[in-house]
């Protein structure tokens, strides 16, 4: 980016990023210096890629005007720990509204490809159209700034995600890589594809560590265009890091922020892994598609019993000081590491886990090894099959998909590589169509068309509002269970305002553990912006400019169909309440329509003027 | 008095899973904590018999008291 101001609140358009725009259909390349229309072009992610998203009118997510935006936040690639994200925009083909639009849809990850794109010297890279055959890209720096060129990709056809990263890496050495696997390239019957991001330890290692793009599908939408991978080859271009970012990044890692990552012999609590023990002292963990039974099975997945068996094993992001990763091994009879099994975090260990009534490590570690090769999003994955379980635990004599149940640990494993392979489009188009298709929904833990994360519905009414995925786009997850809020008032105050503000991590490069708490709109942002551009922004600035482009997602929610009936939980919270779960009890319809009231009365005057005419 | 204290996730690491243990009478959840030597980075959830609580509110003979590490997940 370029910087022709030392404050872009006052002055965005005298800063300026650099966009590719591939038409891939003819292969044209168009790059230009754009100008920043207002904070949110600034800081970046889906702040910009949304604005870009409203100017088109998108009535279906398979075809040739929707884009795929590929861009990264103002602090990716800087010395700011944790600055690693790229961001993938576009309309989703899993999230729509019943009127049969597609929902615009932002999905992150980190990994080291998001720093090597913003080194090659591009801040944003479009896709037009489609390939007509399967290609990759490969931007380069250059001393004439970035190249992208076009690449045949029919020798990566079929390839697991991780094959893919490792084939490009034989011939692309300093670069990493963004793939997508073979649910993407089905994606006429897979429409949660994934991209993976390429890590450090994976190159290292040859173990298949990648970070995922995951919610929404814009694997698939990747898939659809015919693009099977990217390649980012640059120098790295870290710079020394000041005095004033040294400082902000050791609170980051002993900070209250995410020293909660930490590992336990750091006085962490282990990881996202540490949910687990949280939530089942309330009885809160998703049990067999979210039914906790108020017993002791979620035990069998805690840390301290896994331990026993396997070799675990922490590691961070490259230049991350959180080390928030666990890794799971089979443990050799020395107690060393054998083979490497999967990335144990609270999401997928849940949902390809506990909420399949799957206990055994092993056993889920394998699922979750499977949903990343395959390229899938772990958490729609999770959720569709969770809903066909449940649906044959409901209707023993119209059982479905081969009368697969709940703990059937090689029936389901069978079902994740079909539909990873497209042969299973009842699991692939996600759980809305799947329920709809049966006509069974109250038991369909999606909102909106977008599998909620693992954390009870009946513990977040939030989820109704998030507008990319249930629990990275509105932190109102521990509203309930960590601070202990049931009154309607924190509630209204968290969804309309603090607890949106966890958006901002999605425009801004970096990952949400580098202050979870408290967001980018922080003294700890504006030293790094500081510091790394010589920018002066203040907080209150950036929150409003989170605040705009979280507005700006919602009203384009309504844009594409979306009515407040839409805005809802899924109907067995209340139909029938889990009386397992030992928290104050908030997901009655009194309370919820109450909060819809409330909520809608303080976003709708908010909502005009955010999108073009 | 006698508080029953449940430790969980990580703080169970060279400590226990429940135990009932002695404190002076008036003593508030902090001071449960101090004895315990909690690592204060995870410090986050605290509930008297089931119901959240401050690390300021006193404990009573025969409360049960838990202590959890803050939770967020990814």
């Amino acid at each position: 980016m370029k910087f022709h101001t030392t404050d872009p609140a006052a002055e965005p358009s005298a800063v300026f990023y650099k966009r590719c725009t591939l038409d891939l259909q003819s292969g044209k390349m168009t790059l230009a210096d754009l100008p920043c229309r207002n904070l949110e072009d600034v800081l970046g992610g889906f702040g910009r890629s949304f604005q870009d998203l409203a100017q088109r009118r998108i009535t279906a997510a398979y075809c040739d005007e929707n884009p795929l935006i590929v861009n990264t936040g103002l602090l990716t690639g800087s010395t700011a720990m944790t600055g690693m994200r790229t961001y993938f925009s576009g309309y989703s083909p899993l999230k729509g509204s019943k009127a049969g639009l597609p929902a615009a849809i932002w999905s992150t990850g980190s990994g080291k490809f998001g720093a090597k794109f913003k080194w090659t010297g591009l801040d944003e890279l479009v896709f037009e159209n489609r390939s007509a055959t399967p290609v990759y890209v490969v931007i380069r720096q250059s001393d004439s700034g970035p190249q992208v060129e076009l690449k045949a990709a029919e020798q990566l056809l079929g390839l697991s995600t991780h094959e893919k990263i490792m084939a490009l890496q034989k011939e692309y050495p300093n670069a990493h890589f963004a793939a997508i696997g073979p649910a993407g390239e089905n994606w006429r019957t897979n429409y949660m594809g994934a991209v993976a991001l390429s890590t450090e330890n994976q190159l290292k290692s040859g173990d298949d560590k990648c970070r995922f793009a995951g919610r929404g599908g814009m694997g698939s939408l990747m898939g659809y265009k015919n693009v099977l991978a990217l390649v980012a080859q640059a120098d790295d271009r870290l710079r020394p890091v000041s005095t004033a970012v040294k400082q902000v990044n050791i609170k980051v890692v002993k900070g209250g922020g995410s020293g909660r990552l930490q590992p336990i012999s750091r006085g962490g609590g282990g990881g996202t892994w540490a949910a687990y023990d949280v939530l089942q002292a309330f009885h809160a963990v998703p049990v067999n598609n979210f039914r906790p039974q108020g017993n002791a099975l979620p035990e069998k997945l805690f840390r301290e019993n896994v331990e026993k068996d396997y070799h675990l094993q922490s590691q961070a992001c490259y230049r991350c000081g959180i080390t928030c990763h666990n890794y799971v091994y089979e443990k050799n009879a020395d107690g060393s590491a054998g083979e490497f099994l999967a990335k144990f975090d609270y999401e997928p260990l849940n949902l390809l886990g506990t909420n399949l009534g799957i206990h055994d490590a092993g056993q889920a570690a394998r699922l979750i090894q499977l949903s990343d090769n395959y390229g899938m999003d772990a958490i729609s994955l999770g959720v569709t099959l969770s809903y066909a379980l449940s649906y044959n635990q409901r209707n023993p004599q119209g059982k479905i998909l081969g009368g697969v149940a709940f703990g059937d640990y090689d029936k389901i494993r069978q079902l994740i590589i079909q539909a990873g392979k497209g042969h299973l489009p009842e699991i692939g188009k996600g759980s809305l169509r799947l329920s709809h298709q049966l006509g069974e929904t109250d038991y369909a833990y999606h909102v909106k068309g977008l599998e909620i994360a693992a954390y009870q519905p009946e513990t977040n009414p939030g989820y109704a509002w998030a507008i990319a995925g249930g629990h990275m786009s509105m932190a109102t997850y521990g509203l309930l269970t960590r601070e202990g809020k049931s009154d309607l008032d924190s509630w209204v105050q968290g969804i309309t305002e603090s607890k949106l503000q966890i958006v901002g991590f999605d425009m801004i490069g970096l990952c949400k553990f580098f202050d979870i708490v408290n967001g980018i709109g922080t003294q700890m942002v504006e030293e790094c912006l500081k510091s790394e551009f010589e920018l002066n922004l203040s907080a209150e600035a950036i929150r409003a400019a989170v605040h705009r482009a979280f507005l700006r997602g919602l009203a384009l929610e309504l844009r594409q169909g979306y009515t407040r009936a839409e805005y809802v939980l899924p109907d067995e919270v209340f139909a029938d309440p889990n009386p397992n779960i030992k928290l104050p009890n908030i997901a009655t319809r009194e309370f919820f329509a109450e909060l819809e009231e409330r909520v809608w009365a303080v976003f709708e005057p908010q909502l005009t003027g955010l999108l073009p005419e | 008095m006698q508080i029953t204290v449940k430790l969980s996730g990580a703080f169970r690491v060279g400590r226990f899973k429940e135990q009932v243990r002695t404190y002076p009478s008036g003593s508030s959840i902090q001071q449960v904590v101090d004895s315990l030597q909690l690592p204060e980075q995870i410090l986050g959830i605290v509930l008297i018999n089931g119901v959240h609580a401050d690390f300021t509110d006193l404990l009573h003979d025969g409360d049960t008291l838990t202590i959890l590490p803050i939770v967020d997940g990814g």
